[in-house]
């Protein structure tokens, strides 16, 4: 990623994804989706409302921290302190 | 049996523990700071204070009524973090740069540094934290009820109070330091975040692997009823997420640890997937624990204890004492938390401003504020113990944990339309901010806060049950008739709803102050500012050393004069007080409000530094910053565009470079060609003269007149390329003057008299009446009208030929046209008869060499006028020149014409 655009462009990106995963996890947990897994049924033991809320809530955790690792790519936030070096 | 005394040793060596770390980190820090204690995982655990008893024992207690809705306290803060992005990160930023004290310091600094917003946010602030204060007293008094069943109640809550005002005070308050952050209190609460994690998942693997076999023994008899049955997925469940998600930003606690004591930005990093695995880790054994106590525990047992009673039960005492230790650092770490943060805000927003107006400007000066600050904070963290302690007293210790500590989310979830709209929204004012805190307030208090007395308190059971004066629309929990809902989904509808709307509404109505819309540029593009913007322009009235007492009253005298010598410095002094400038005066209030709060630090430096006076000229400057960057895209996009447009022009450019360089070698082979027929024909009759002596003297005279006519012809050939390029060039400098049309006219058609005639054609003229002199040059006219006849005599074929010759007047221009019967140029041969040696398809190879029309229209061109061949309706084609009026001359004959009427006048008499 010589390019600064580049690194410009994908740090936008990162930023969308950090944004999308929030919206997901928003749409995960509220009606009607979280509403599907309410069948009383049992995987490996574990009721199925229970597995699908703490499945979705770890899968959300483990994007973070891949996203989390790659926002921090090259950006000291002295950078950004500077005027017009700022986000958006 | 687990003795008393073992406990009471235990949770002895444990507080001499935490006393001990936050006493040598504070220390040690403040000489350097410990590197591994600044990382960000001392962040994330000091953050977890969320998790407090409420989780500890309460959620637990939560699942075995309610199954699965706990887990929605948790799942709003992980979205929240999973959004750090883009609002948490600006959070932050904001705190360091204003040195933001508190949530309180943080609304009233952006509402233009308004102290009654301070004092009404600290307000709701206490109201709300007192219930959660109680809750962790109820919740301590109640675990250590179970190991000691002898214990009275109220004593023991009373003891745990007494303990945690003084840690609190002892190490909350050993000074105010100009960031407010507690290095000490925080690796305390980390460790106590990390005993109450292990103690938790400790009994869990416990509950769920000693006690029964394992998760699918745990979920054996299990079915959806026991989860929280159909509606679990519900408006509750919706509503407790989002008051989560309130919570973690806005609840006093939480803003002081994840943004006053933030240290570095980049933690947030971290944190963003951390806490949320720590949220993950505390519950994940919740439910185990919940179904095996509900299968194991006797019917009598509290399920808000099973943490600690199912160990007993089992003759754990070991993980008993763990839990109980567990429980213990949830409450004891909340509870100091809060304290400080509310105790700050106490004193900063509602104690500075009295002691401002009771002071006059020299003792605000000369009093030791610094002191009286510190005391006023120990007397708030006691008073605010106090008050969890009389709310504990006055709710009798009834009601479920979880419902207390709802009461304070909805509280703390007033901010949140203040707090969002100020950070993302300039137009947002104080107006609108208080107006929508108070009805938010008000909201809350009577739906939810003063019916959780159950009739104890204020609001009778009478009132609770039928409304005030019998009122049913007025009936708390059924306010105007809303009923049918949750009473926690009840009270957020309408206070937060109530809130945010008043907020917009007021909002839009009212304008702000220019303080206020400084603060709001401030705050909304705080990361376009260059971190240390100006914050005020004042008046510099202000002397200096009187600033510097302020300073050292407040901050003390080591890190005043540091600040001064470094003020000193940036303005070239040298053992010097700095000049009073705005920017030492700006800065100074800054550092001050890090200790004080942006409104009281505003109000003291005000009072030294005179009249307040935040100029247009500095909302300018904050405009310009905007408009700068909005300018500078502007900028940019039109530089694009620019560039494409050029590139276009380019493009073009170089194509008409190309068919202009095709032209030119079209030309030159065209040339070579014309030249090359008359060489020709010269040279092969000259070599017959050379070479043949037989040729009769008739054939002899007869080859010589051809090369003489070839010679002519190449000679006319070359005077016209000449002309032409002189033309073109621009070289041929004509002399242009004022022509009459009538006269070229008829000079034209008599020089070729001879040859129309001789062709029996009919000449007709039509010219106009007093047409207007034109501006040409006189011989070159006539000699593109004679080539323009001449083309009309010699290609017409019709029987009776006829050229007619009119003139028209348009605008500033004069048009000759010469119209014939001859057949006309065909709509092809138009395009191209102008280019040179493009013949029409008429035109027979002797008649010329193609250059005839050309070198006319290069002519009218350099005479600024033109000759185009036009269409007439009935598709026949004539050809039009086109000459300019001579305005001049027109008005200059005029005046001759005045002129010489006068002189005749004066002669005759």
């Amino acid at each position: 990623m010589s390019d600064p655009r580049d690194t410009l462009r994908s740090r936008r990106k990162q930023r969308d994804r950090s944004m999308v995963l929030v919206l997901v996890g928003i749409a995960l947990f509220v009606p009607p989706i979280v509403g599907v897994s309410q069948i009383d049924a049992k995987i490996g033991g574990v009721p199925v409302p229970l597995l699908f809320v703490f499945g979705a809530w770890a899968l959300l955790i483990v994007a973070a921290f891949f996203l989390a690792d790659r926002l921090s790519d090259g950006e000291p936030p002295s950078a950004e302190a500077k005027p017009n070096g700022g986000e958006d | 049996m687990l003795s008393v005394d073992l406990l009471l040793a235990t949770c002895l060596g444990y507080v001499v523990l935490l006393f001990a770390i936050a006493f040598v980190v504070d220390r040690r820090t403040r000489r350097r700071p410990i590197q591994w204690l600044q990382s960000p995982v001392i962040y994330t655990l000091s953050i977890s204070v969320y998790c407090t008893s409420w989780t500890f024992y309460g959620a637990v207690g939560s699942a075995a009524r309610n199954g699965l809705e706990f887990v929605a306290i948790y799942l709003g803060p992980t979205l929240v973090f999973l959004g750090w992005w883009w609002l948490l990160r600006k959070l932050v930023r904001i705190g360091r740069a204003h040195r933001v004290t508190s949530i309180a310091d943080l609304i009233s600094s952006r509402y233009g540094k308004s102290p009654s917003l301070a004092v009404l946010v600290t307000a709701i602030v206490v109201l709300a934290t007192t219930p959660y204060i109680a809750l962790q007293l109820q919740s301590l008094t109640r675990s250590y009820q179970v190991i000691d069943t002898d214990a009275g109640g109220f004593a023991t809550a009373f003891w745990i109070a007494a303990g945690m005002a003084l840690f609190t005070i002892l190490f909350g308050t050993r000074n105010l330091d100009a960031d407010e952050r507690h290095h000490g209190v925080v690796a305390a609460i980390a460790l106590e975040a990390i005993v109450k994690l292990v103690a938790l998942i400790a009994v869990g693997v416990f509950a769920t692997y000693v006690v029964a076999g394992g998760l699918s023994d745990v979920f054996a008899d299990v079915d959806i009823q026991a989860l929280g049955g159909e509606d679990i997925f519900g408006p509750r469940w919706m509503t407790l997420i989002f008051l989560s998600a309130t919570a973690i930003i806005c609840l006093p606690r939480q803003f002081q640890v994840t943004v006053v004591e933030n240290i570095d930005e980049s933690h947030l990093r971290t944190a963003s997937w951390l806490f949320p695995l720590y949220l993950f880790g505390i519950s994940i054994f919740i439910m185990p624990i919940a179904l095996v106590g509900l299968q194991t525990m006797p019917g009598s047992a509290n399920p808000d204890l099973y943490v600690l009673t199912i160990p007993l039960a089992n003759q754990s005492y070991e993980l008993a004492l763990l839990a109980f230790l567990g429980g213990f650092s949830s409450a004891t770490s909340m509870v100091i938390v809060a304290t400080i943060a509310v105790s700050t805000m106490v004193s900063n927003h509602i104690v500075m401003p009295v002691v401002l107006r009771f002071l006059s400007a020299d003792e605000a000066v000369s009093g030791d504020v610094r002191n009286l600050l510190l005391l006023t904070r120990r007397i708030s963290i006691a008073i605010i113990l106090g008050l969890g302690f009389l709310y504990f007293w006055l709710s009798g210790g009834s009601g479920a944990l979880a419902a207390i500590g709802l009461i304070a989310f909805v509280g703390v979830a007033q901010f949140m339309p203040s707090l969002i709209g100020g950070i993302f929204w300039r137009g947002a004012t104080r107006a609108g901010a208080i107006a929508g805190l108070v009805v938010g307030f008000v909201f809350w208090a009577y739906t939810l806060f003063l019916p959780s007395f159950e009739g104890q308190f204020l609001l009778s059971a009478e009132v609770l049950a039928n409304g005030p004066w019998g009122l049913a629309a007025l009936r708390p929990q059924a306010l105007f008739g809303l009923q049918g809902m949750d009473p926690l989904v009840h009270a957020v509808v309408w206070s937060v709803g109530a809130n945010a709307l008043v907020f917009l509404i007021v909002s839009s109505l009212t304008t702000a102050s220019m303080l206020e819309r400084l603060q709001a540029a401030l705050f909304v593009d705080v990361f376009r500012s260059a971190g240390g913007a100006p914050s005020r322009v004042a008046s510099t009235t202000a002397g200096a050393e009187d600033l510097f007492v302020l300073a050292q009253r407040i901050l003390g005298t080591g890190p005043a004069r540091r600040l001064f010598d470094e003020m000193a410095q940036e303005q070239g002094l040298h053992r010097e007080l700095p000049h009073a400038t705005d920017a030492v005066i700006a800065r100074l209030e800054r550092e001050l409000a890090g200790s004080i709060g942006a409104a009281s630090a505003h109000a003291m430096v005000q009072r030294i530094a005179g009249r307040e006076t935040v100029g247009m000229t500095d909302l300018i400057d904050i405009a310009d910053e905007t408009q700068q960057l909005i300018e500078t895209t502007r900028q940019l996009a039109e530089k694009s565009e620019e560039l494409e447009r050029t590139a276009k022009a380019l493009r073009t450019v170089n194509e008409r470079l190309r068919s202009l360089d095709a032209q030119k070698d079209d030309f030159v082979s065209q040339v070579s060609h014309e030249l090359r027929t008359p060489m020709t024909s010269i040279r092969s009759f000259s070599e017959i003269l050379m070479e043949d002596d037989g040729v009769s003297p008739k054939n002899r005279s007869r080859f010589v007149g051809i090369i003489h006519e070839e010679s002519r012809r190449l000679t006319r050939l070359l005077d016209e390329l000449l002309d032409m390029s002189r033309l073109e060039t621009g070289a041929a400098d004509l002399q242009l003057g004022p022509i009459d049309v009538a006269d070229a006219v008829q000079t034209a058609l008599d020089a070729l008299a001879g040859t129309t005639h001789k062709a029996g054609i009919k000449v007709s003229t039509a010219i106009e009446d007093g047409v207007p002199h034109v501006r040409a040059n006189g011989d070159r006219l006539r000699q593109v009208l004679m080539n323009i006849l001449s083309n009309a005599v010699k290609y017409n074929i019709s029987d009776e030929p006829e050229i007619l010759v009119r003139t028209r007047v348009k605008n500033q221009s004069v048009w000759i046209d010469v119209i014939d019967n001859g057949g006309g140029v065909t709509r092809e041969d138009a395009a191209v008869i102008f280019e040179k040696f493009a013949r029409g398809s008429r035109a027979d190879r002797d008649q010329g060499a193609g250059l005839g029309l050309p070198i006319c229209r290069a002519i009218m061109r350099a005479m600024g006028g033109d000759v185009t061949v036009e269409f007439a309706r009935d598709g026949t084609s004539f050809f039009r020149v086109i000459l300019n009026m001579d305005t001049q001359r027109d008005a200059r004959s005029n005046e001759t014409a005045e002129a010489e009427r006068a002189v005749n006048k004066a002669l005759a008499e």
